[in-house]
């Protein structure tokens, strides 16, 4: 799971910090826990270890305060000196929330995931996984590696053509045949689920998995790929464990486990993270650019968005 | 018994409850039960079994203009009320049920032969268009003096053999109206025009071509194609006079293949080179070369990780190509007439495109507008 940092809540961060904070970072979500629960469980850990910090005394400031005295004449405006504490140096008052931007500039650029896959012969159920309600049983025996690889060589076939007829760009053009001889051509919008690359790591009858590499998948798709290709065998297949592998740019080896959810951690994740992140989305460390796809204006609009928000921004309470 | 359930107790019981939040542990204890009675009642369920002995069946797949009846299935010519509607061309593959194994096929202007391996009196199916005789006789039942002009369904077509229990045929071979079958034993036949003497016979002026299926005696030499691989390098037959075409860096040729106003060539490696004037199959820029261009290995599915996929058949028809690649693939490119590239659509491609065909293709033969792909079921 990638996670962006945006903090809303009551938190209190030094520039120098916020630095270190702006970026992703990967984290590894153990399986039956619902995401939103562990995005939550991140952050609190996270902002209880910021709150814990030691706290810069805020700054203060002279102000000249207009005033209004009784004089002779009427209702008199005069000035008088304060001295005030500066607001922005509150603690209830910052809030940093660029993190996002990075999040939806990756997801525009429709990266593939790759997911290990573990299916068992014999069974057919009613959601495709081993614990649905059970429609049928079969035999598994005639399964061999030579006939599970062909009709993986076939899925990924049609889904080459998928590749092709969903990447919206003219099949008659120059355009199109000058991608598609580089292997370029996918789609940069939204599309039905794709299976870029499938291959067999095991097969012991009747367990098996396979490595799928897919773009714009979903749970649901991969277990009907698992049971699909129990029917092409003429037999049927439930899968077992969906693990995700590679999430764009991020794999396994950059997630951070549940005992590693502390500020040093994360701010080491998000610092290797940032060079990777940087070279996709072609921008450098201290700005965000206008590489967000076609959706994105481009332009004065787009610049004045970057200017504002290249600073924390101050928010009353 | 819901209520009964402690927590400690569904923990115990174990993390089989892939899946499920955290938040629904109070009804996940009766989940668990009642997974471990499904499992119970699952070992009771019988045992089906859909596979047979595992021999791979082959299967003929047909595509492209229907209303000649070309393409074998009269649904798509006759309206019948109730059933599907007749249409001009049929975009997909669609499979060609037939009792015996096809081992050749071959496909003309507007018709079809289709040719099994067989020792039975029929060995050869004809279908489509058939005014010239060029899929045989086929005795009409309202007028027993004609024979049909169309023919809707693979029809057995009658050859005068001399010991039709023991002869094979290897091979058939169509042109625009005529066609020429090849036996083991004795010898070749032909059928259909023979308006510039192409069926091998006198030609005779205004013969009724209607009535003839005759064997000729040819020469190895005149039966075969126009442009001959001779040592792993190409000769073009012009006006009987062999010249030798002198292409360099296109490796040793293994298959030859030519269409209308274009050819192409299959090396040891895999590679295609196309030539000639149409869509050649390397963009919509590239309409004619006169020496052969590469196409990428990458259009037809090599990657780095399927790097032993390569090209091992090559075909041609009147204005497309058909490449057949080691792993079963089909595919296709050129203009699309009438729907003959069998993509789905009837825009032209401009470069090798894949076909979806439930099978593992084997051979394809090319017509005008339409084709045939032999194939084998993939277990």
């Amino acid at each position: 799971m990638v996670v962006c940092f945006q903090a809303d809540r009551m938190v209190r961060l030094t520039w120098p910090l916020f630095q270190t904070l702006r970026g992703l970072f990967a984290v590894y979500k153990p399986p039956g826990v619902h995401w939103k629960r562990l995005r939550d469980t991140v952050e609190t850990k996270l902002l209880k270890e910021l709150n814990s910090l030691e706290q810069r005394v805020p700054r203060q400031q002279i102000r000249f305060l207009p005033s209004f005295t009784e004089g002779e004449n009427g209702v008199e405006t005069s000035l008088t000196v304060a001295q005030l504490p500066v607001l922005a140096d509150h603690p209830r008052v910052l809030g940093v929330g660029n993190g996002n931007q990075q999040l939806v500039c990756l997801h525009n650029r429709h990266l593939t995931k790759e997911y290990t896959v573990q299916g068992s012969f014999g069974t057919a159920t009613e959601d495709f996984s081993d614990t649905g309600r059970l429609i049928e049983r079969t035999t598994y025996d005639h399964i061999t590696l030579e006939r599970l690889e062909r009709i993986i060589a076939v899925i990924q076939g049609i889904h080459q053509r998928a590749l092709l007829t969903y990447s919206g760009i003219d099949l008659k053009s120059q355009e199109a045949y000058e991608l598609a001889s580089r292997g370029l051509l996918r789609p940069m919008h939204k599309s039905p689920p794709i299976i870029t690359a499938i291959r067999c790591v095991h097969l012991s009858p009747p367990k098996f998995t396979l490595a799928i590499q897919c773009l714009h998948e979903t749970q649901q798709y991969l277990r009907k790929m698992v049971h699909e290709i129990g029917l092409e065998l003429k037999s049927s297949a439930v899968c077992t464990h969906v693990r995700r592998t590679r999430d764009g740019i991020f794999t396994v080896e950059d997630a951070l486990v549940r005992t590693r959810w502390d500020l040093q951690s994360i701010q080491a994740a998000i610092q290797d993270s940032r060079s990777k992140v940087n070279a996709t989305l072609g921008e450098d460390s201290s700005g965000y650019s206008a590489i967000l796809g076609e959706d994105m204006p481009t332009g004065v609009k787009g610049q004045e968005r970057r200017s504002r928000r290249s600073g924390p921004r101050p928010v009353g309470d | 018994m819901a209520a009964l359930m402690s927590f400690s107790r569904w923990r115990s019981l174990g993390m089989a409850l892939t899946g499920r939040s955290l938040r629904s542990c109070g009804s996940a204890g009766w989940q668990c039960l009642q997974a471990r009675g499904l499992r119970q009642a699952n070992d009771r369920e019988p045992i089906s079994r859909y596979m047979g002995k595992g021999r791979r069946r082959s299967r003929l797949f047909v595509w492209g203009f229907a209303q000649t009846g070309a393409l074998g299935l009269p649904q798509l010519s006759l309206p019948r009320a109730g059933r599907e509607r007749p249409r001009q061309s049929q975009l997909k593959p669609r499979q060609l049920e037939l009792d015996e194994r096809i081992s050749s096929a071959a496909c003309g202007y507007g018709f079809t032969l289709l040719a099994s391996q067989t020792c039975d009196i029929t060995k050869v199916w004809g279908m489509g268009l058939n005014k010239d005789s060029q899929i045989g006789f086929h005795r009409s039942r309202r007028d027993r003096t004609k024979g049909y002009e169309f023919v809707l369904e693979p029809s057995p077509v009658p050859l005068p053999l001399e010991k039709p229990q023991e002869t094979r045929v290897v091979q058939v071979s169509c042109g625009r109206a005529h066609s020429l079958l090849l036996t083991d034993n004795e010898g070749v036949f032909s059928m259909g025009n023979n308006a510039y003497g192409q069926c091998g016979r006198r030609i005779v002026d205004s013969e009724i071509y209607r009535l003839y299926v005759g064997r000729i005696t040819v020469s190895s030499e005149q039966r075969r194609a126009r442009f001959i691989p001779v040592d792993g390098e190409l000769m073009a037959k012009q006006v009987n006079v062999p010249k030798h075409l002198p292409f360099t860096g296109v490796g040793k040729i293994m298959q030859v293949a030519c269409g209308g106003t274009h050819a192409a060539i299959l090396n040891r490696e895999g590679n295609v080179f196309v030539w000639g004037y149409g869509i050649l199959g390397k963009g919509c820029n590239l309409s004619e070369s006169k020496v052969p261009e590469m196409i990428l290995p990458t259009l037809f599915g090599w990657s780095e990780f399927t790097p032993q996929v390569q090209v091992n058949r090559i075909r041609c028809g009147l204005n497309n190509f058909a490449a057949i690649t080691n792993c079963g693939e089909l595919f296709v490119w050129g203009k699309n007439l009438r729907g003959c590239l069998g993509i789905g659509r009837m825009d032209d491609q401009y470069f090798p495109w894949r076909v979806a065909i439930a099978a593992d293709v084997v051979d394809v033969a090319c017509g005008v507008d339409h084709m045939v792909a032999l194939t084998r079921s993939f277990i």
